[in-house]
């Protein structure tokens, strides 16, 4: 991977609430068509994690760098061209329909006052369709399932045409069928050289899909490489509290884990 | 996304709305023909057809007395309805109103203080000036009292909107016990809302801030419906959220001021025409706005009807009439908004 660009790194970030640290010096990088995980438990810090790299959050120390520019130089719009945001909390008014809501992405490409052109057009039916929702595009938000509704929010995360992807746990509300869709969707984004860097719960899901993995916990990186090297890791056992352990089945390309009681 | 009903939705409110513009303005103490109104008002715009006109005092009813008066109905109606739209956009609830954030008090209260200071008569836009910049203070006090600690939640906003009324429903009462009794009736008749007596001045003060913002509000609907997406979401999507938010509450304040200032507290409208209209057109500022506006002055030209001949003896005043439908209607969404939550 490090032969590739850098797209999107964090720079020994520090971030407090009140009194309370959040992250401390946490620096990571993601790479051109790379495919990072992000795990950890509870209240590690992922969720401000991803807000500080997309830049909702001012971090008290460090700085985050949009292809090698500081975050905070890059005009709004420029910016929301280059880096899209995903995450499971958000909720459009329930009477937008599915094809509104997807095309509010094209703000950062037309802003206040431009209609939208054939381009525009044509990125909302291109991420509806990556997506696997072209046939919810006249539904109402509040017709459909919390499901549905998380990848009506990735598609106008991808009709943002980003080049760096963020997500804060996509897959939380979708069954086993729409999770492997999600992940396919994510590697054809991949495909055309967009980082996709996504909190991930289900560690067996982050070590299939990442190439690379990061373990935050309690507000650090407690490990970070490979899905083997940080899923194998004494770290790994005790930030979960649970001892993880690979397997090897035959025709599965990627390790097997089972978790049981006990680091 | 528009679909073939929704295209129907603006050609029709429109239709209703010239309709019912017509019938009020004909019906009254001293009913006009409706044929005589038709062809008086064709005769003024420039296409004299044959239809007999009015007799001269018909005339001076209907032009002098009728024609500003529903004029005016209708502006306060659109122009509130268009505003109870923007709010429940920006602060991502179908059920907020100017009334529940603090602006009709608000309003109210500035516009208090100009009479009481003998500002109203003595200068021309001073009443409308000072309900505006009433309606702004209570917006921009619940803004930041909820907002100071960072993120202002929507019970937050709407907690601290029923504080900021409570504040200057008390302001009032004190300048009101403190004003010459001879102005008070007039006051109280003013807080109940009501459009007696409004003539072509009321039509041109209320005009100039409604249009001019709500033209202002529709341009700027495409930033709107970013922003009801939520603060993080239209934050990703290059949205400038909090000068958004401030300009777009200024000239939601600047609309609610100016009708507050013509016809005094006319509360619910705000709520109702866009909660019945949002299923039907969608929520995107560029259909809802437009639609908001027709429903709006539609409601407020007939409840302004009701209010003038439902009683022979007196008439009613046109907010308790507008409160007296739009509170049950507001607890029936509460309930179906809280059931389906």
């Amino acid at each position: 991977m490090s032969g590739r660009e850098v797209l999107l790194s964090a720079h020994a970030l520090h971030v407090e609430r009140g009194r309370r640290r959040v992250l401390e010096d946490v620096t990571l990088a993601l790479h051109v068509a790379e495919a990072l995980a992000v795990v950890g438990p509870n209240a590690a810090g992922k969720s401000t994690l991803v807000r500080a790299l997309a830049g909702l959050l001012e971090p008290d120390a460090g700085e985050v760098r949009l292809r090698g520019r500081s975050l905070s130089d890059w005009p709004r719009d420029a910016r929301a061209r280059v880096l899209a945001l995903a995450t499971s909390e958000e909720e459009g008014p329930d009477t937008l329909t599915v094809g509104d809501r997807v095309a509010l992405g094209r703000y950062p490409h037309r802003g206040p006052f431009q209609p939208l052109n054939a381009a525009d057009e044509a990125a909302v039916a291109r991420a509806l369709e990556q997506t696997g929702i072209s046939h919810l595009e006249r539904r109402r938000l509040g017709t459909l399932s919390a499901g549905e509704r998380q990848l009506a929010t990735l598609a106008r995360g991808l009709a943002q045409e980003p080049q760096v992807l963020l997500l804060d746990e996509p897959a939380a509300h979708l069954d086993i069928g729409h999770q492997l869709q999600l992940f396919r969707t994510l590697d054809e984004v991949r495909q055309c050289g967009v980082g996709v860097l996504a909190v991930v719960h289900d560690l067996s899901r982050a070590a299939a899909w990442a190439d690379r993995v990061v373990l935050v916990a309690a507000g650090r990186i407690a490990a970070e490489g490979t899905p083997h090297e940080v899923l194998g890791s004494t770290a790994a056992s005790e930030a979960f509290g649970v001892r993880i352990r690979g397997h090897v089945i035959p025709d599965l390309p990627h390790l097997h884990y089972t978790f049981g009681d006990g680091a | 996304m528009t679909t073939p009903r929704s295209r129907l939705v603006l050609p029709l409110l429109a239709g209703a709305l010239l309709l019912g513009l017509v019938v009020a303005t004909a019906a009254g103490s001293v009913p006009l023909p409706f044929r005589g109104v038709v062809g008086a008002l064709l005769a003024k715009a420039g296409l004299p057809v044959g239809t007999p006109g009015l007799s001269p005092t018909g005339e001076t009813i209907l032009f002098a007395v009728r024609l500003p008066r529903v004029l005016l109905a209708a502006l306060v109606g659109g122009g509130l309805a268009v505003v109870g739209a923007v709010l429940q956009a920006v602060f991502r609830n179908p059920l907020a109103d100017s009334g529940l954030l603090g602006v009709g008090a608000g309003a109210a209260l500035g516009a208090v203080i100009a009479v009481h200071l003998g500002l109203a008569s003595a200068v021309f836009f001073a009443l409308p000036l000072a309900a505006f910049a009433g309606a702004l203070a209570a917006v921009l006090a619940v803004y930041f009292v909820a907002g100071a600690s960072g993120r202002a939640s929507l019970q937050g906003l709407l907690l601290t909107g029923i504080a900021v009324s409570a504040v200057a429903g008390a302001a009032t009462s004190v300048l009101l016990v403190a004003t010459e009794e001879f102005r008070v009736k007039a006051v109280l008749f003013w807080l109940a809302g009501g459009l007696e007596g409004r003539g072509w001045t009321h039509v041109q003060a209320a005009a100039v801030f409604v249009f001019a913002g709500v033209l202002l509000l529709v341009m700027l609907g495409r930033p709107l419906d970013v922003l009801s997406l939520g603060e993080d979401e239209a934050a990703s999507l290059g949205l400038p959220v909090r000068a958004t938010r401030l300009g777009l509450l200024s000239l939601a304040s600047l609309v609610a001021g100016a009708c507050t200032a013509v016809a005094g507290a006319v509360p619910f409208v705000g709520l109702m025409a866009p909660h019945a209209l949002r299923p039907v057109v969608g929520p995107l500022s560029r259909h809802l706005l437009p639609a908001a506006f027709l429903g709006g002055a539609l409601l407020v030209v007939l409840a302004d009807l009701g209010a003038r001949t439902l009683s022979g003896r007196f008439e009613l005043p046109l907010g308790a009439l507008t409160a007296i439908v739009g509170a049950p209607y507001f607890l029936a969404a509460l309930r179906a908004n809280e059931g389906r939550g």
